[in-house]
């Protein structure tokens, strides 16, 4: 029903239409506006649905920009889960869906053969057959994934603080490392982390690729382990922006039943290590010569803006002595998690990001930073600098000052 | 044209109706409407397409006139009725007393009705108040007054009737108690012209008092204002119904990507009396909360009035007392030869009006030809192959939204559509493409904006004109089609015409919806600076 008020909030202004970075690339999609709050008028009536909703790709500007405050994109979303509902999504959608469970079958064989498995010209020949372009870059299996890294790693023993971390797919299975460094920064600042097997991938790439009732299930299972900690006054900390959009913004619209108390639960990670350096807990202010002159360039993930919290991991890097940071500001990267990895997406997704490409070039940096897996990912693809999450560049910054 | 066999003053549903059975019994017609097509009552209701359970207790006749002509019209105009289906539903303030005598009523009429559980009814309607008592289904639709109304003129139009839009009649020439013919101001050029005829039909609905005047008679015509709001977005699926005595603002009617809500009745001194009091809608408001509880927070896009033709003849009484059945007068009993009238009726039982005031029709002529109205669809159903054509240049909710707008010219305009370089939605809101706008702006009948909306429905949803006024007077221009006056007041007055519906309920988001047309039109393009300008 919200989606129903949400129409009646849009006056036509159009600004969705100005800031959407899909419309501004192609004409095959139709526009926020007219997908969102102006179809939405007669899907009551009508039974259609239009193909260029798919090529919505939810990175959420659209939402940023209104002045109306309507939830454009959930509407799209709302809309595209009913249409599956009746039209089974394709193959290719479902293999995009459900990375977690692929990474979960692969984690049986070496990542080295599972990532040759992928990658190879022959496998890239078959996954463009089914519509996932061989020009993008898939993202590699870590050879030892998270919750591996995690069990062989030994916590310090008097550590009296506790908190949880809530990691998500991708860090689960591409990026362990920097869900590592983040346990590392929490245990520096004196909290044992606590990782349950219980969580799984927030639901994102499953709803947005029309696939509600597997969303659903994983919801029930985050947001039932997350109840058990909230009861206990421990907090759930994410470091993925979407992961965090998705308990914060989505689920209380997608499944309003399950998440009606606000689903409140998760919290910013990075906003949780600026809260340890604030009260002390964490110390950075060392000498600083780790970092000196070194310059990075910082992507804001479109999910962050969405959230409207400010840019914690901005105000991480720039509180490292030494480290040059600056704010590309060049808005969406265009991968839009699995978006920019179809086929008919792929130049629509690079044709998005070159401004940012052209952004990060031009500045000389480094290393780029971004919080978000899949933008990194982009970034890399398309720029082929280095890029990481700040969290990391944290943790390499206090361990060389450590040494 | 300087004769006619017949000719019909009137271009509501009963006039066009009319033009379209006696074209098709082969009778030479020519229908004189004084604006633009359906300006009256016929586009001023709620849109429903009566299965006649609201009269049933009340009035059986009619409402088996009903629910006979709601069977006809879903076969014959397939294209302008949504067979959505309704709701009677007793609510905790309605008098339960009332509810066996409806059933048997409709039983006697021969309207279906279905007891439904109540929390079955919640299920399929959950935005229904949840302390329904009762729920019945009945077989209620929706219908697009416009689209009904133009589908039988152009079936008319292929058989040959002609019809005039503004031009109004303003005098009966009669000679040694005969009508002659009738005088004719074009409302749009000021030229003046007299058509004599054999027959004159006076089906002005509630005008038609006033042109029975112009030849010297009385007719008890009351125009009985109705007050409507029309609502953004659909929160039905079905047609609500207060099951108790017909009342004001016991109808919802989901209507294409909008609900009506209506309706008030209070007595009319003029045919005209379009004005909307804003305390109609805080109190059709006020009653609508009984079914639906969330009705304020949902927004309100206008509201409009119209005025229904009560024919109280000679029993008098006055508002929901008056039968919402049909009169039929051969002037010949007042001693005037060649004028037939028709008064009162509803707009679900038009066909039947038509067919009955044709029979006469044919019968003063001596014209034997049976009526094929309820027979012939008004147009035919579009082809799989067009409308999958379609698709490539009409976004998949607008397409058949246009096939059946257009109805038989949809072909061609899916060929203007494929010949344009793209063929952009003018009118986002309710899914107008550039070809569709220059067709209907090429049609000799159309000559302003308006008469485009009214085919259309151009400017009629979320943004009430503030987009796609703009694009369509900019595309007309573009491609030279020219309106009667020029492009800046064309627009100002369409602007005007739709700021006219925004002023009563302008409150919420409406009111924002509002400063943003302020801000383009007043503001930034100085309309009224623009139009003075010109003026001068």
């Amino acid at each position: 029903m919200l989606s129903k008020t949400d129409t009646d909030k849009c006056v036509a202004c159009s600004t969705c239409v100005v800031q959407c970075p899909v419309a501004e690339v192609t004409t095959k999609f139709l526009g926020p506006r007219m997908l969102g709050p102006a179809s939405e008028r007669f899907r009551l009536l009508n039974d259609g649905e239009d193909s260029s909703l798919t090529y919505c790709a939810n990175c959420k500007n659209c939402d940023i920009s209104c002045p109306q405050g309507v939830g454009v994109s959930n509407i799209n979303m709302l809309a595209r889960a009913a249409y599956a509902k009746k039209h089974r999504p394709s193959f290719r959608d479902w293999i995009l869906a459900h990375g977690e469970l692929e990474s979960r079958l692969a984690g049986i064989f070496p990542a080295a053969l599972a990532n040759f498995g992928m990658a190879n010209p022959i496998s890239k020949c078959i996954l463009d057959k089914i519509g996932i372009s061989k020009k993008a870059d898939l993202p590699r299996f870590a050879s030892k994934q998270l919750a591996a890294a995690f069990k062989a790693y030994k916590q310090p023993e008097q550590l009296s603080k506790k908190v949880v971390f809530f990691p998500g797919c991708f860090i689960k299975a591409y990026a362990p490392q920097t869900g590592m460094d983040f346990v590392w920064l929490l245990n520096k600042a004196g909290y044992r982390v606590e990782l349950p097997d219980a969580f799984c991938c927030c639901g994102t790439p499953l709803y947005t690729n029309g696939f509600a009732d597997d969303a659903r299930k994983n919801a029930e299972k985050n947001l039932a382990e997350m109840r058990k900690w909230k009861e206990q006054g421990i907090k759930v900390l994410a470091l993925c922006p979407s992961c965090e959009l998705m308990f914060k913004e989505e689920l209380p619209v997608f499944f309003p039943d399950l998440a009606h108390d606000g689903a409140s639960y998760l919290e910013n990670g990075e906003e949780f290590v600026l809260g340890c350096i604030s009260r002390g807990e964490l110390v950075i202010d060392a000498p600083g010569n780790a970092m000196k002159d070194k310059k990075i360039i910082y992507h804001a993930p479109c999910h962050l803006r969405a959230l409207g919290s400010g840019m914690p991991g901005l105000d991480m890097l720039g509180s490292i002595p030494g480290l040059k940071v600056s704010s590309a500001s060049a808005g969406c990267c265009g991968i839009s998690g699995s978006y920019g990895f179809k086929k008919e997406k792929y130049d629509i997704s690079m044709a998005i990001g070159s401004k940012l490409f052209q952004s990060i070039k031009n500045s000389n940096a480094d290393l780029a930073a971004t919080e978000c897996g899949t933008c990194k990912v982009q970034i890399m693809h398309g720029t082929a600098m280095p890029c990481e999450h700040p969290v990391s560049i944290l943790k390499h910054y206090l361990e060389k000052e450590q040494q | 044209m300087d004769h006619a066999t017949v000719v019909i003053i009137g271009g509501g549903a009963t006039g066009i109706g009319i033009l379209r059975d006696l074209s098709m019994r082969g009778i030479q017609a020519v229908l004189l409407e004084q604006g633009c097509i359906a300006a009256g009552a016929s586009s001023r209701y709620h849109g429903l397409l009566h299965s006649g359970a609201r009269y049933a207790v009340k009035d059986n006749d009619a409402a088996r006139e009903c629910i006979e002509e709601n069977m006809v019209l879903r076969r014959i105009g397939s294209q302008c009725v949504e067979v959505s289906e309704g709701f009677f539903v007793l609510t905790d303030q309605d008098d339960p007393a009332f509810e066996r005598p409806w059933v048997e009523a409709c039983a006697k009429a021969g309207i279906k009705t279905e007891q439904i559980d109540v929390k079955e009814a919640l299920r399929l309607e959950p935005n229904l108040s949840r302390s329904v008592k009762a729920v019945y289904r009945v077989p209620d639709s929706s219908v697009d007054g416009f689209r009904l109304i133009w589908h039988n003129a152009l079936s008319a139009r292929r058989y040959g009737g002609e019809m005039l839009t503004h031009h109004q009649v303003f005098a009966i020439e009669q000679e040694g108690g005969r009508v002659k013919g009738v005088h004719v101001l074009n409302t749009v050029t000021g030229q003046k012209s007299y058509i004599s005829c054999n027959l004159l039909v006076n089906a002005a609905g509630s005008w038609s008092g006033n042109v029975a005047k112009m030849v010297g008679l009385d007719v008890a015509v009351q125009p009985d204002r109705g007050t409507l709001v029309a609502f953004n977005h659909r929160f039905t699926s079905r047609i609500l119904n207060r099951l108790h005595k017909s009342s004001d603002g016991d109808i919802f009617v989901p209507h294409g990507s909008i609900t009506i809500l209506g309706t008030t009745s209070f007595h009319a001194d003029r045919p005209d009396a379009h004005d909307v009091p804003t305390e109609d809608i805080l109190k059709l408001l006020d009653i609508g909360e009984a079914l639906i509880p969330d009705i304020r927070t949902y927004r309100i896009l206008r509201a409009f009035a119209g005025t229904r033709p009560l024919y109280a003849g000679k029993s008098g009484g006055q508002g929901r007392e008056v039968s919402r059945g049909f009169h039929i007068a051969d002037h010949q009993e007042d001693g005037l030869e060649g004028m037939v009238s028709i008064f009162g009726g509803k707009f679900t039982t038009y066909r039947l009006m038509a067919e009955k005031l044709s029979d006469l029709v044919c019968k003063k002529l001596g014209v034997h030809a049976a009526c094929r109205t309820a027979e012939e669809p008004l147009i035919e159903e579009p082809s799989a192959e067009l409308l999958e054509k379609a698709k490539k240049y009409f976004p998949v909710h607008g397409v058949t939204l246009a096939a059946n707008r257009l109805g038989a010219a949809f072909p061609i305009v899916v060929e203007k559509a494929a010949a344009l370089s793209s063929n952009p939605l003018l009118c986002e809101c309710e899914m107008v493409s550039r070809a569709e706008i220059e067709y209907v702006a090429s049609d000799p009948s159309t000559t302003s904006m308006n008469d485009i909306r009214i085919r259309t429905r151009m400017g009629m949803g979320t943004c009430q004109g503030t987009f796609c006024s703009l694009r369509t007077i900019g595309a007309l221009s573009e491609c030279r089609i020219p309106f009667p006056t020029p492009p800046t007041e064309s627009l100002h007055h369409f602007l005007q015409e739709r700021w006219k519906g925004l002023r009563p309920a302008i409150w919420g988001i409406q009111a924002k919806e509002m400063e943003l047309g302020r801000s383009v039109y007043a503001a930034t393009l100085n309309i009224d600076g623009a139009l003075n300008e010109q003026k001068n």
